[in-house]
């Protein structure tokens, strides 16, 4: 019976070893953290805009069609790697793309814009940073994919890569 | 004479040190002339985590991101919020992650009181241990 006991810490260590081994097979980015916001309603917001005259108020533009959210910035190195995937996702018809100029210069933003192509049906323009912590953004670029109910239903940090391109574009096929 | 310069500049080094922990990040401009106010502010910004640095809270930390936080705490109190009303303002955004002391929830018990069971564990390891040797 003692003897049996002993065996018990054995036991448990393997126990240990075996979840940790677990945990570093399975593909897991520990950096990556997850939205509070998501199957939450999308936060509301009152912006001036670039290149039109009219201020975007949330409440009025979202619920209604598949929106993709990104915040982005002309001093933002990875914005400009994203820039075609963003591209990819205007031309697409159940996609309407709005990009959130996050503590930029309008000019540069316009500037920019010009040089690369626009994406961007609208431009909210967060001048100080507070639309972004409504949203809990914390690194730019970030992108949210948004139902045409106004629910959040998806969150990457980071710039869209090839592989993150695919997985919003089966994400908005599953919301259509 | 040699020694003497080294033993001083080792001395200052070291008495420096003690103004250095001291120092902190919240820039003058930030700080609220109501003082008790402002230590609230401080207390509450310790607590929370710069989401830039992950490893820093924002009192701390010189990340844009913790700069626009720490005066988002500081007009929040101003305008007479209190501390739980602010820390529910910003896990509401940022998860219970913002929050450098996880919270006692039923998802956190495994980390809160497993610290607690290993050591039991390792009591009655002792225990029986010595119980055994003693028998010997």
């Amino acid at each position: 019976m003692k003897k049996q006991l002993l065996k018990i810490p054995f036991i448990i260590f393997f126990l240990i070893l075996l979840a940790f081994f677990y945990l570093l097979t399975i593909e897991r980015n520990p950096y990556e953290i997850r939205s509070n916001l998501l199957n939450k309603s999308v936060p509301k917001f009152k912006a001036e805009t670039l290149l039109k005259d009219k201020n975007f108020i949330s409440s009025q533009e979202f619920g209604n069609e598949i929106i993709l959210v990104n915040f982005f910035a002309t001093w933002c190195k990875p914005c400009r790697d994203e820039h075609k995937f963003i591209k990819k996702f205007s031309k697409k018809d159940k996609i309407r793309v709005i990009g959130i100029n996050y503590k930029d210069d309008a000019k540069k933003t316009d500037l920019w814009l010009k040089k690369l192509g626009n994406p961007y049906s609208d431009i909210p323009i967060d001048k100080n940073g507070r639309i972004a912590i409504d949203w809990g953004v914390y690194g730019i670029p970030e992108t949210f994919v948004v139902n045409s109910k106004g629910i959040i239903k998806y969150r990457h940090i980071g710039p869209i890569t090839k592989e993150i391109y695919e997985k919003i574009n089966f994400i908005v096929k599953s919301l259509e | 004479m040699m020694i003497n310069k080294t033993f001083i500049i080792i001395v200052f080094t070291l008495f420096m040190q003690f103004f250095l922990n001291n120092a902190y990040t919240v820039e003058p401009d930030e700080a609220l002339q109501n003082q008790k106010q402002e230590l609230r502010a401080r207390n509450i910004s310790k607590n929370i985590r710069c989401m830039v640095c992950q490893n820093q809270s924002i009192d701390d930390s010189n990340a844009p991101l913790a700069k626009d936080l720490r005066i988002l705490i500081r007009n929040k109190i101003q305008d007479g919020n209190n501390d739980e009303e602010i820390y529910k303002f910003l896990t509401d955004r940022y998860g219970d992650f913002i929050l450098l002391k996880p919270p006692l929830k039923l998802s956190t018990l495994v980390l809160w009181f497993s610290p607690f069971i290993f050591l039991l564990i390792g009591i009655f390891i002792v225990l029986f241990h010595s119980k055994k040797s003693r028998k010997a």
